[in-house]
């Protein structure tokens, strides 16, 4: 009898265990990895990319998730390419991650790819701005985001379509100044803007690289000011960017119109300039959520969420890119029916949405090297102390106009 | 003509701001005989307890300095009482640990601002003084003026007072100064307080200028070497002048030739003139090698 009663508590006990571990096997969350600064200078940014994947996943897990699992963000810091490497390893090795997505430094992004392709996972990224990334030809590589050239071709554009006309101006006679930070980032940038504007015929009248961490810029600013530019564009970093118009200032430097790519359009250049000297002067940078909610539907509401969530508004705009791109991403997987890497590529190859169909405005087709060609920044203008969204036209809201062009 | 004046004070104003930084470093170069990698951070720290006080404080940049540098002259005496001192026999370990102490204060800072930047807004900074076309701004007037009054102040402290000749005696010989009575420990002790007061004094007065960053203390301190060099192993006024020489090259260059050239154009001057004059343009001849001998 007792033995009887023992083998039957046996079974039990098995099947008990048994369908935990079923139903443990079902509920296993799909963890994706987002590689990016979160300790270092860069912290501030990787945070706020990592909070656009978050907010993305969050609506995704609130509908019961993807292919019938609920989603799981894990942060890898890296904020050189071998922490990326380590960071990659670690997550792929131990922490069961299937998909990897980031990335704030295009440096990191190169180093962690490569490391996610020897686990054959996807790495889809958000936020690298460098244009080599997608050139090589990596099998698991995707890019949702704009890129370097995005950025070039959209200041040019603006550059015709928005200073021009308020300069009173043809392309063909503005005379520009193309100023940028002597490493590959605003090296990159600037050589294909100087390529784009000559191209339409502007006249480029000089192009100046500086080191970003270098203590004086009066000879950049004379150089510029020797050669009367209608526009002057820069792309930099946050504190030569601060110092170029400081030293701009000091010494009666007065282009009619300014624009500044990638960095510019945050409180940390308000911060150092003051509203009043800053009034009028554009930036090309990611979407923003004040845009039109026919432009990018949904950014309202990615503002809303993000504020509910995080009790403040943005920090800066990268989040709604890596929110978007997180969004993509999940589409893709759950097109694919899963996270195999090929699968998910096919599925990328796929995707065909027109502009204006994200929050950020982009669309979703990628080319042969999966870059996302409909994929843009936006153009903002800082009016009273506040960034507007200016350019595309359909971006800014209808009320928006250019203001202080030619600067007083 | 107008251009070339306006690139000339330029190039004197960048050069008070190399001085500026120079002259504590190479103090702390000549005397304590101590390569302190950590230089550049006591200024970023100084430029953070400048806009703390600023903005928390309500205290004008420009009063803050009379807070900061005594603060910071309290800060370098713990510094090399509590750090340096102990390694005193061990030249090689105090290299190392001001190596240390600039990756612990710059990641302190790191942790305590996650990296955001900072500056300083007030309407100081933007003041300009305008000559006949010629523009200066009036931030950095008040920097190459502080440097000039420090660097004559310096060497007056050197030349007419007790401490300050014990220092130079420090300088020439450290065995026969200490055979002389003169308390070596506390001459270490003084200078390096002294140098890192001076940081403080140059934070105090760049912070207006600059985009506070965790980093920005590197910035300065790889032109403050080479300065201390070119001028002269414990020379203030090679330090003074070695800083307006190295100022002029990079403005003068920078329009001239090309503004990405600048630093490798002032880095040939500083090679050749190592290679004419290895004890800098104003340092004691032989000073530099009593730099590398060992001394007990």
């Amino acid at each position: 009898m007792q033995r009887n009663l023992i083998s039957r508590l046996a079974i039990a006990a098995f099947a008990i265990t048994a369908s935990v571990n079923l139903a443990c096997g079902q509920a296993e969350p799909l963890r994706i990895g987002a590689i990016n600064p979160f300790s270092g200078p860069l912290a501030l940014y990787g945070d706020e990319v990592a909070r656009g994947y978050q907010l993305a996943i969050d609506e995704a897990n609130a509908k019961g998730g993807v292919i019938g699992r609920k989603i799981e963000l894990l942060r890898g810091d890296a904020s050189s390419p071998p922490q990326g490497i380590a960071a990659v390893d670690k997550m792929a090795g131990q922490d069961k991650v299937e998909v990897f997505v980031g990335t704030y430094i295009s440096a990191v992004s190169n180093a962690a790819s490569d490391a996610a392709l020897r686990y054959s996972r996807i790495y889809w990224d958000t936020n690298a701005l460098a244009g080599d990334l997608t050139e090589r030809g990596l099998p698991n590589f995707i890019r949702s985001g704009p890129y370097a050239d995005s950025f070039a071709e959209v200041s040019v554009a603006a550059t015709k379509d928005l200073l021009a006309p308020a300069l009173k101006k043809d392309i063909k006679d503005l005379k520009v100044w193309i100023e940028h930070e002597d490493s590959i980032f605003g090296t990159s940038i600037a050589e294909q803007q100087k390529k784009l504007i000559e191209k339409m015929g502007g006249k480029v009248v000089g192009l100046g690289a500086h080191n970003f961490r270098a203590i004086d810029l009066t000879d950049s600013i004379l150089r510029a000011k020797a050669t009367e530019p209608d526009v002057w564009i820069e792309t930099g970093y946050v504190p030569d960017g601060s110092l170029l118009l400081r030293t701009m200032r000091d010494q009666g430097f007065k282009p009619p119109a300014i624009m500044m790519a990638a960095t510019g359009d945050t409180f940390e250049t308000l911060d150092a300039l003051g509203k009043e000297y800053l009034e009028g002067i554009t930036v090309v940078g990611y979407p923003r959520p004040d845009q039109t909610e026919a432009y990018g539907p949904g950014a309202a509401a990615y503002l809303a969420a993000y504020k509910r969530k995080y009790d403040r508004e943005p920090i800066a705009p990268q989040g709604m890119t890596a929110y978007v791109g997180m969004q993509m991403l999940l589409e893709a997987i759950t097109a694919a029916g899963g996270t195999d890497m090929e699968k998910v590529r096919a599925a990328a190859a796929k995707m065909d949405k027109p502009l204006n169909s994200y929050a950020t405005g982009f669309g979703a087709k990628f080319d042969a090297k999966f870059q996302n060609t409909r994929a843009f920044p936006t153009v903002i203008q800082w009016q009273s102390g506040k960034v507007v969204t200016v350019y595309p036209k359909d971006a800014a809201q209808p009320n928006v106009k250019l203001v202080n062009v030619p600067r007083k | 003509m107008e251009t070339f004046l306006n690139i000339l004070i330029s190039g004197v104003l960048l050069g008070g701001i190399y001085s500026l930084v120079s002259i504590g470093l190479n103090l702390i170069f000549g005397v304590v005989r101590i390569v302190n990698f950590a230089q550049g951070e006591f200024v970023m720290l100084a430029m953070y307890a400048t806009y703390f006080c600023t903005t928390h404080l309500g205290i004008n940049p420009y009063l803050a300095v009379f807070l900061v540098a005594p603060l910071m002259f309290l800060f370098g005496l713990a510094v090399q009482r509590l750090v340096l001192q102990p390694l005193q026999n061990e030249p090689m370990m105090q290299i190392f640990a001001t190596f240390g102490l600039l990756i612990l204060f710059e990641n302190s800072i790191l942790a305590l601002t996650r990296g955001q930047a900072f500056s300083l807004s007030g309407g100081y900074s933007s003041v300009v003084i305008n000559l006949f076309g010629l523009k200066a701004s009036g931030v950095r007037v008040v920097v190459f003026l502080a440097a000039s009054g420090i660097a004559l102040a310096l060497m007056l402290f050197l030349q007419r007072t007790m401490p300050g000749k014990a220092i130079r005696a420090v300088i020439q010989d450290r065995q026969a100064a200490r055979l002389m009575g003169i308390n070596v420990e506390r001459t270490y002790l003084l200078t390096f307080g002294l140098g890192t007061a001076l940081a403080g004094i140059a934070g105090a007065l760049l912070a207006p200028i600059y985009t506070l960053s965790p980093y920005i203390g590197g910035n300065f301190i790889l032109a403050a070497f080479a300065v201390v060099v070119l001028g002269g192993l414990g020379s203030v006024p090679g330090a003074y002048f070695g800083g307006l020489i190295v100022g002029l090259i990079e403005s003068f260059s920078g329009y001239y030739v090309d503004p990405a050239l600048k630093q490798a154009i002032w880095f040939i001057v500083f090679v050749a003139v190592l290679v004419v004059r290895p004890s800098g343009l104003m340092g004691q001849v032989g000073a530099e090698e009593v730099g590398l001998r060992e001394q007990t």
